[in-house]
């Protein structure tokens, strides 16, 4: 009896050898992969050692394996395989290294330019209960890309920070311990900050941990006006 | 050649750790990791650290102490651990989470604004630290949080390689003299020259086949200082958790039965309660009894279809749940397709933690020159032969620092003989040469065939309950592995940029010697103590002994020592301690 299978369409780019980006049609046996991230795994082990893609924790903590499924950004680790085509492709508005692999170098940079570190008041005041449950709702960033990938003003303007280090920088606007507030909020004032975005909730439909970036930006942009 | 005065390999817990203080130190730092370090294993701990925190009500009598964790520490690890580490681990735990909340880690409070710690595993009092049941991502956030500010403020002395790939230590006539690495995104490969080197690579359950480790835990990190002559310790003691959710082995963290959730058979009942070794603590026994009495309820024909059992947390009420557990919560949904809400979750025991590793003392010193070791991949003797749940990443805090301490004194205070560029010369055209090679294997077997056989191996053969026929098959099985890799291996793509293919297959070969030395490890101890346990010698006779494995020309070695006793008066550390405290 033929085994059962699953169908993907993995996009495959070496921009060092390949003139043209194309997609490489698979089958994986369904009693071997529930997940994307199994597919892939089993084209590596399998098919195509040299499928490239990020991958460790497999249980949607790490923000390895964020990527572009079947015309959503999600995570391949907690995304279920669908019985007809899997079409898989990479993170969007990044450099391609190879295949599903981007350059996440630009993402870090802003990420990093938010200043994503608390600097106190001297003295050691302790986080209140409340304001720490305040914050409940943003922790579960894992800045895996997907949101920065989705959003459509990074697309067109590549200084603007995009939605992940809003979220970092909102968690630090609200701590109350911090003692940088007014500088931090004067690193998103300028033209390419935050009042570039348009609030269209690319972000939030593309976030796999429902962080809700926009809701994030605009909690900034209140805390400015 | 890249030239620092220390390279730290492994961006988790340790490793980003040993870097703040490194820099601190005003040392010119590399930290080089085969991931980015917010991708890291340490983000997926999930119960806590383990600290004993001033209580608001000094005047209440039965209260926590260091010299209890201390108690408690040695009792669940059957009183194996080394005194001396463990003093150091229990005296300055409380330091470090008054460093964590300095800067600005997100732990769970209570209503009083006092940072909330909860009763896990074997502990006497609640004393671990928290933040919901993602501890390990809050701190590891904190921790690289604390890197970028550090390096924006002195971008001369920290610098991060990720996504490099260490295949090498160098050690010239016993003194570390750096490593080589290759970038994974360009195939490139260059030395980094140091006067020291900091492991922390964490650790390396992907050995096994049912394990909660990340992709990343091959086991490479264990072979590397192996390979440059570094001795491994109790290598044959591997904790596996109780509770992986049952197929895909995800942890679901100790603190769901912290927070009063219980284990059940087919029958529904309650059958922690009628083993004798877990009829007081249920549920809060140590992981070591409570993974065995699963496996003997599942042998008796009482557990649940595919080898499990049920994790029962519908006691506990939504709200607790939502508050508490709600990464357990996500993880049942996503990949058991069950909101433990209502449901029960069927879970089954797997590797969770090497207990074994790098060989070091309690300055995490190892026997090669300017060679330190912190975190899973060491063994300071700090666990004793069980480890307690919320130890370990209080370890890597604070073993992560004295790593860096330590090699700062080191660089210091030691004359340096730079090693002569011939050494480095003809070490990197091995390592080029070892690639190239590697590229040209047109065999016919896939690594990962050989993996899975390995995986499957480890899993039948040297899991909770070990015997020596099982033993010395699984050595034959591993031996042939070994030789199926060296003689028919094919490595597809034909050079080593974006080569994940290739990095996995180096990385093979270190699985498959590290799972020999655990084998061995195994076979030489013919007795049940601790998380080892043997069908054919049940019993433990005597003191504790560690092993002790050297490897030379291929051949393991492995010797029993005994465990030192107490050396000081503790109490009188105790005592010295809490004033520098308060």
């Amino acid at each position: 009896m033929k085994e059962k299978t699953y169908k993907l369409a993995v996009f495959r780019f070496d921009p060092l050898v390949d003139t043209k980006q194309r997609f490489k049609n698979y089958s994986v046996p369904r009693s071997k992969t529930k997940t994307v991230l199994d597919a892939l795994l089993y084209i590596r082990d399998n098919i195509d050692g040299t499928l490239a893609f990020r991958a460790s924790c497999i249980q949607g903590r790490c923000g390895s394996c964020a990527m572009h499924i079947n015309g959503k950004y999600a995570l391949a680790c907690e995304t279920p395989l669908k019985a007809t085509r899997n079409v898989i492709r990479p993170l969007s508005q990044l450099p391609i290294i190879k295949d599903l692999m981007v350059d996440m170098e630009l993402f870090w940079e802003k990420y990093e330019s938010v200043k994503p570190y608390l600097v106190r008041h001297s003295g050691e005041a302790r986080q209140s209960f409340e304001n720490r449950k305040e914050m409940d709702a943003m922790i579960d960033c894992i800045l895996c890309g997907a949101c920065t990938s989705a959003c459509m003003i990074t697309g067109i303007n590549p200084d603007f920070h995009g939605p992940a280090a809003y979220v970092t920088l909102n968690r630090f606007l609200k701590d109350e311990r911090d003692a940088i507030h007014d500088q931090r909020i004067e690193l998103v004032m300028s033209e390419n900050g935050v009042f570039r975005c348009h609030s269209m909730y690319n972000c939030n439909e593309a976030c796999p941990k429902n962080v809700k970036p926009s809701e994030n930006i605009l909690e900034i942009k209140k805390n400015i006006s | 050649m890249k030239k620092y005065d220390l390279i730290i390999v492994g961006a988790g817990m340790s490793g980003l750790r040993a870097a703040i203080e490194a820099v601190k130190q005003d040392l010119h730092v590399a930290v080089i990791s085969k991931v980015h370090p917010l991708r890291s294993s340490s983000v997926v701990a999930s119960a806590g650290l383990n600290a004993v925190l001033p209580k608001r009500d000094q005047n209440k009598i039965d209260q926590d102490s260091i010299e209890q964790h201390f108690q408690d520490t040695m009792k669940c690890g059957y009183r194996a651990s080394d005194p001396e580490t463990l003093q150091i681990l229990v005296n300055k735990a409380p330091a470090k989470i008054r460093e964590l909340e300095r800067w600005g880690c997100l732990f769970s409070r209570e209503k009083d604004d006092s940072i909330a710690q909860r009763k896990i595993g074997a502990s006497s009092f609640p004393r671990t630290v928290y933040s919901s049941d993602k501890t390990g991502h809050v701190v590891m956030n904190t921790l690289y949080e604390q890197c970028i500010r550090l390096r924006q403020n002195k971008p001369d002395l920290l610098r991060f390689y990720d996504e490099w790939f260490v295949q090498k230590l160098l050690v010239h006539n016993n003194v570390t003299s750096g490593v080589i690495a290759l970038e994974i995104a360009t195939g490139r490969m260059e030395v980094f020259t140091s006067r020291a080197v900091i492991w922390a690579s964490g650790g390396s359950g992907r050995i096994f086949g049912n394990t909660s480790n990340p992709l990343a835990n091959s086991g490479w990190g264990l072979a590397v200082p192996m390979y440059a002559g570094a001795a491994l310790r109790d290598m044959e003691f591997i904790q596996f958790h109780p509770t992986q959710l049952s197929g895909s082995h995800i942890l679901i963290t100790e603190a769901a039965r912290g927070e009063g959730a219980v284990l059940l058979n087919r029958k529904g009942q309650r059958f922690l309660e009628s083993y004798s070794d877990t009829k007081e603590r249920k549920e809060l026994s140590s992981e070591d009894v409570i993974s065995r009495n699963i496996r003997r309820e599942i042998l008796a024909g009482r557990g649940i279809e595919a080898n499990c059992v049920h994790l029962d947390l519908r006691g506990l009420g939504s709200r607790k749940i939502k508050n508490s557990l709600p990464g357990v919560r996500e993880l049942c949904k996503t990949y058991a397709n069950l909101d433990p809400i209502r449901q029960k979750i069927p879970v089954s025991p797997g590797q969770h933690y090497m207990i074994g590793g790098i060989n070091t003392n309690e300055k995490t010193q190892t026997d090669i020159e300017g060679f330190f070791a912190a975190g899973e991949c060491a063994c300071n003797g700090v666990h004793g032969m069980n480890r307690m749940g919320g130890n370990s990443l209080m370890e890597t805090l604070v073993f992560g620092e004295i790593a860096a301490l330590k090699a700062a004194t080191y660089i210091q205070q030691k004359h340096h003989k730079p090693s002569n560029r011939l050494f480095y010369e003809n070490a990197f055209s091995d390592e080029k040469k070892k690639v190239k090679s590697l590229l040209k294997s047109h065999g016919k077997v896939k690594p990962a065939e050989i993996r899975d056989k390995m995986n499957q191996t480890m899993n039948e053969f040297v899991g909770i309950y070990r015997d020596g026929m099982g033993l010395v098959e699984a050595g034959k099985i591993i031996k042939e592995l070994k030789n199926t890799y060296q003689n028919n291996l094919m490595i597809q793509g034909n050079e080593a940029r974006a080569n994940f293919g290739l990095i996995e297959a180096i990385e093979l070969k270190g699985s498959l010697d590290i799972a020999d030395i655990i084998i061995q490890s195994a076979l030489k101890r013919k007795e049940s103590i601790g998380v080892h346990f043997r069908n054919d010698f049940p019993s433990y006779k005597g003191r504790p002994r560690y092993s002790m494995i050297k490897v030379k020309k291929n051949k393991i070695k492995i010797r029993h020592i005994s465990i030192r006793t107490q050396k000081n008066p503790l109490f009188a550390l105790f005592s010295e301690s809490r004033s520098q405290n308060s």
